[in-house]
């Protein structure tokens, strides 16, 4: 039998729709056979947002369940702030007393590190009221030194990679199955 | 003595059976059996025995003598596994021929059977000794010996048995666990010892032993029976539960369920109380209710997957599931404290009436239309589903459940179902209707229109064809256009049944008739263009809606499209030719060349639904019209023609406007039937003046291409009669048109086309002219004008076609381009290797080589693989985004497939990461489909190469990559994120 779990019973939600993006591309073209053409063919610049941030970091498992941190709304794109080189990720720990909080930041921060340019500094907090050692958790996942120390750990690294096999595989999965 | 007696034996394999008399073969058994007790010769006794026990002549005391002999001589542990095989067959054969005689025996065989079979460890024997344990534990008196006969058979459970590589036996693991299973589920005696046993395999298993467990325990309830299922029930169930809700995997988890299926139908097989259920059925129902309260945990999921599992059983017990979940969940969902669970209650209900969806559609005697077991929930379940339809987080949940419910045969009254239409409807075909509520609104709607179409007609059409406005929306208007596309995808999607179909052609094509005829808004001729452009573009989407359900008839063999040719295709023509003589046509919508070329679409697809003789009337009408001018009724139609009009288009001098109906002239021709002939004194001269007007200043580009496609589909079907044309004409063509470089270079890329589509019309056929007008290509290669189009068209010619094809009856060989590849890829490669003064002039075979390459399936040139592989390379150098994406793709082909190409990947392995490195990196602008195409190989790389053989290059891959991950398209730094993530997850 596992051990016993931190939150056996976590409440699942619906996963949003996928990337809305899509809606707003709308008919561009004039022709009904090149509405397809006319988003690969041209060079326009489309920059980083909020959802193709959010895209990177719905699919990461939780360290407990199988399931996704937006399944368990850990994460949300509101939640994700976005400047020019700055990105400011917010989550929210299921129980108040969550002791995977630390596992599932420093996920977040090494899914963002390995997919987003360099250039972005990234800073990442609980949400307010949500989790009972607040500070101490938004300083552990905010301290450089701290997380390399971190990454040093192969276990450590180890559960990271686990939640972080499933990151991409948002795509594919069917947003209706529950 | 030993020789002797193998002597004997290999005599008596091979001697006729009829040859040995019943003394003879007393003699031999008494022979035989003597034999057994002596380590040297019971080899070849046994040997003997074999063939003789299958005599006709062996009679039933021979069997009891053998069969004790060999019970009280034959060791079988000091025996190899060829002798004990034999002992074996020996056995199986006395079985099956004096199976009464043996069990006359009683215990004495049993004991000794038990002892023979004792410690066999080969799989060949095993599968033997299974199958005759399953006989002797169904037809003799075991019960006294069960526990020997469990020892004998339960040992080997569960199967761990792996054929080596190469197995010369062919045994695999399935068979033998097949077998196994067979024996274990023989004798209800079994019972009460197999379920511990099993229940400790599931508890501390592999996914594959659990997964063995399960099945053999669902196999195993209807021998053992209702008696010990129940004894051992909350065992079972509490071991069922941590499968389903702690699930290892799927599969396992499926076969949980289905276990639990199959343990709550063997408990409730002899229950005669209907009305009352208790025990297990109870127990779990009520204790997955409880877990429904909360609908929203995580818990809930596998609850409901027992609850829809038990549904899947016998009638009192899907009437019972569903009294203990259907009353709870619509009460949680009308329930105003619990409103933020709704998207988990309709989602639970949703997964039961999927179940019971699932068990109308079995065919296992259950007749769920007459059971109804829904009906006294019916009106409460649809009223909530119905208010799920009308909130925006519950709407795609509620329509699934709803299509699930409408597809359960009886379910619902044709009433109700137009209930469901039109509130559905309402719910999804609003102008902000989301996407996935529209998509699953179609699917419903769609499977309805299949049942009763009329409800759709009556409710649905109006609605999408009111959202259609008259005009086409403003190029700025892009909302309102998504809106119309999507309008006319759901017809689309809708339409495709033949009444609806009817519906849909007259409503859209008047709708392009009036669109063609209203008066323009602007007065400006800027504005007018841009007014013309914009209906157009709106007409066409309207006829390509109709091409698509055309096409999807088509391939579904819908048997209403001939009838088209009547009532919608006269119209277009009709269309088409009046506006052709509008004095100001290049401001009519209908002489748009791609509305023209919607409507070609729609021309050939009803020509592929016509028979020989009605497409032979046709093409008489098509060749009276284009040809001289004759107004038949092809052109019966909205508009009224004067019939006094000039219509020549192919004459010289011919109005643009009437040229560029030549498209509707070359539509009909691509899917002609070989036996229609063409209404013409003389093919040969009909396909000469044809070709040079292609290549004439009289035509455009499009008219020229698609009149030299019709030609070559009239070749096709027709060489028998145009063989002049190749042994003379052809050449003139060639020397005129092509390799003179005199001519005006724009119209000799238009004869390369036109060589193109009539070497393809031969390749397809296999003709040997084809391969003759190939090797001409390569003549022109060093041409510095045409000489890489050139290169390119060789490699085109290769490219399937689907106007070649047999769905367009064209004449079709076997392997046409295995010989085409064959005959011109060893000179393309050739001229590769070609070592000149002129570096540059292997540049077009190079060229060749990847057009054939991107042209061809991949089997074909998998083998050369190894030999292509530097010419690509070198390929990629080429400055030709096209060439380059599709070489990368071949590439990331091979390298996607393991062995044996595998190897091959690594060789070049390190040269592939710089050259795509180099690709990705944004600076040197290549384009979005190249850039995207090389970060695949980058991804793809670390799966099929060892990492001994990149793993210098991983650093400085996943630094350049970070590089990328700034790209400006999103594509592209998508891509990049996959490729990088496999890198850094690639170690040693």
């Amino acid at each position: 039998m596992a051990p016993a779990l931190i939150n056996a019973n976590p409440t699942i939600f619906a996963p949003t729709k996928q990337s809305l993006r899509r809606n707003d591309l709308n008919a561009r073209a004039l022709w009904i056979d090149q509405r397809d053409e006319s988003d690969e063919d041209t060079e326009a610049e489309e920059d980083i947002d909020q959802q193709e941030v959010f895209d990177l970091i719905r699919g990461i498992s939780d360290p407990e369940h199988p399931l996704s941190l937006e399944q368990l709304h850990v994460v949300s794109a509101e939640q994700i702030e976005l400047s020019r080189n700055r990105v400011l990720v917010e989550f929210t720990p299921t129980v108040p007393h969550c002791g995977m909080s630390t596992i599932i930041g420093l996920s977040i921060r090494v899914r963002l590190m390995r997919c987003l340019p360099e250039r972005f500094k990234l800073d990442m907090r609980v949400k307010k009221g949500s989790h009972q050692s607040e500070d101490a958790v938004n300083k552990q996942l905010n301290d450089k030194e701290r997380v390399a120390a971190a990454l040093e750990n192969p276990a450590l690294v180890d559960v990271v990679e686990q939640c972080l096999s499933t990151a991409s595989k948002r795509d594919d999965m069917n947003p209706l199955d529950l | 003595m030993s020789p002797g007696v193998e002597l004997l034996s290999s005599v008596l394999e091979k001697c006729p059976a009829n040859r040995v008399n019943t003394q003879a073969t007393r003699v031999l058994v008494n022979f035989y059996c003597g034999k057994l007790d002596d380590s040297d010769t019971v080899i070849p006794a046994l040997k003997g025995l074999v063939p003789l026990c299958k005599l006709p002549t062996f009679t039933s005391s021979d069997a009891i003598q053998t069969i004790e002999s060999i019970i009280r001589h034959v060791t079988m542990k000091v025996q190899v596994q060829s002798t004990r095989y034999m002992v074996f067959r020996i056995v199986d054969t006395l079985l099956s021929r004096y199976r009464e005689d043996l069990k006359k025996m009683g215990t004495s065989f049993l004991r000794g059977y038990i002892n023979l079979a004792e410690g066999e460890k080969d799989p060949r024997n095993l599968l033997l000794a299974f199958s005759i344990a399953r006989v002797l534990l169904i037809e003799f008196d075991v019960w006294t010996l069960i526990d020997d006969f469990f020892n004998i058979t339960f040992c080997y459970f569960p199967i761990t048995f792996k054929p080596p590589p190469n197995d010369p036996y062919g045994i695999t693991t399935d068979d033998l666990k097949d077998a196994l299973r067979k024996a274990l589920t023989a004798t209800p005696h079994f019972g009460r010892l197999a379920l511990p046993l099993f229940l400790e395999k599931i508890s501390i298993g592999s996914p594959t032993i659990k997964r063995d467990s399960l099945s053999a325990i669902s196999e195993s309830f209807p021998v053992y029976g209702p008696v010990i299922a129940r004894e051992f029930a909350t065992q079972l169930w509490n071991s069922l539960k941590l499968e389903i809700f702690q699930p290892t995997d799927d599969i396992t988890e499926n076969a949980a369920l289905s276990t639990t299926q199959a343990l709550i139908v063997c408990i409730y097989s002899d229950s005669t109380d209907n009305e009352n259920i208790q025990g297990l059925a109870r127990d779990i129902c009520e204790e997955c209710g409880n877990i429904l309260k909360e609908p929203e945990k995580s818990r809930a999921k596998p609850a409901i997957k027992v609850i829809a599992a038990l549904i899947r059983t016998s009638p009192p017990i899907t009437h019972f599931a569903l009294e203990q979940s259907l009353p709870l969940l619509l009460k949680l969902f009308l329930d105003p404290a619990e409103i933020s669970t709704r998207p988990a209650t309709l989602s639970a209900l949703s997964s039961i009436l999927e179940s019971l969806r699932e068990l109308a559609s079995k065919a296992d005697g259950r007749n769920v239309e007459e059971e109804q077991p829904l009906e006294p929930y019916k009106d409460q379940l649809l009223g909530v589903l119905t208010v799920g339809l009308k909130s925006s987080n519950t709407c795609v949940t509620a329509i699934q459940g709803l299509l699930q419910w409408i597809n359960i045969p009886g379910a619902l009254t044709s009433e109700e179902l137009g209930f469901v239409v039109h509130s559905v409807n309402e719910a999804s075909m609003t102008k902000d209707a989301e996407e996935d509520v529209r998509e699953a609104a179609l699917t419903l709607l769609k499977s309805v229109s299949l049942k009763e179409p009329h409800h759709i007609e009556e409710n649905t059409l109006p609605l999408l064809f009111a959202s259609l406005p008259d005009r086409g929306p403003e190029r700025q208007a892009t909302e309102e256009r998504a809106y119309i596309w999507k309008t006319l995808g759901a017809l689309e999607k809708l339409c495709a049944q033949p009444s609806l179909f009817e519906t849909l052609v007259v409503k859209l094509s008047s709708k392009v008739e009036l669109l063609c005829s209203i008066t323009p808004l602007q007065e400006a001729p800027d504005g007018r263009a841009e007014e013309r452009e914009c209906n157009a573009a709106y007409a066409h989407a309207m006829l390509m809606t109709l091409s698509n359900v055309f096409s999807q008839k088509l391939d579904e063999k819908h048997t209403d499209l001939p009838k088209y040719l009547n009532r919608l295709i006269p119209r277009l023509y009709n269309l088409f030719v009046y506006f052709a003589y509008n004095p100001e046509p290049q401001l009519c919508v209908a002489t748009h060349p791609h509305l023209i070329d919607a409507a070609s679409r729609i021309i050939v697809l009803t020509m592929r639904s016509l028979n020989v003789e009605d497409q032979t009337a046709f093409v008489k009408q098509l060749f009276g019209l284009y040809l001289e001018g004759q107004f038949g009724s092809i052109l019966e139609g909205h508009f009224k023609i004067a019939t006094n009009y000039p219509f020549a288009p192919f004459k010289d001098g011919a109005p643009e406007s009437q040229r560029s109906l030549s498209v509707l002239f070359s539509a009909p021709l691509l899917a002609l039937r070989t036996e229609v002939k063409l209404p013409v004194e003389s093919e040969l001269a009909f396909f000469r003046s044809m070709l040079l007007w292609s290549v004439s200043s009289q035509s455009s580009d499009a008219q020229s291409v698609s009149i030299q496609k019709a030609l070559a589909a009239v070749l096709n079907r027709h060489v028998e009669g145009l063989s002049q044309f190749l042994t003379s004409d052809a050449h003139a063509f060639w020397a005129e048109h092509i390799q003179s470089s005199s001519i005006d270079p724009s119209v000799r890329t238009r004869a390369l086309e036109g060589w193109l589509w009539i070497t393809k019309a031969l390749v397809v056929r296999s003709h040997p002219s084809a391969l003759q007008f190939a090797d001409l290509l390569f003549t022109v290669f060093d041409d510095p004008i045409i000489g890489w189009t050139a290169a390119r068209t060789l490699g085109q010619i290769a490219k399937a076609s689907d106007i070649l094809s047999k769905k367009y009856f064209a004449v079709v060989r076997i392997l046409h381009t295995q010989k085409y590849v064959q005959h011109v890829l060893p000179r393309a490669l050739e001229g590769c290797e070609w070592k000149g003064p002129d570096a540059t002039q292997q540049t077009p075979y190079l060229i060749a080589v990847a057009s054939l390459i991107k042209s061809v399936p991949r089997t074909l040139y998998s083998g050369q693989l190894t030999k292509l592989m530097p010419f690509l390379l070198r390929g990629l150098e080429l400055d030709d985004s096209d060439l380059r994406s599709s070489i990368i793709d071949v590439i990331n082909e091979a390298a996607s497939e393991e062995a044996p190409e595998s190897k091959l990947i690594s060789e070049y392995a390190s040269s592939l990461v710089s050259i795509m490195l180099k690709i990705v990196g944004t600076s040197n602008g290549q384009p979005v489909g190249v850039r995207l195409a090389a970060l695949r190989c980058l991804g793809v790389l670390p799966s099929c190469v060892r990492y001994d053989v990149l793993h210098p290059s991983k650093s400085n891959v996943i630094r350049q990559l970070g590089k990328v991950l700034d790209d400006p398209k999103r594509s592209v730094r998508k891509e990049a994120v996959t490729a990088r993530e496999n890198w850094y997850s690639y170690h040693g």
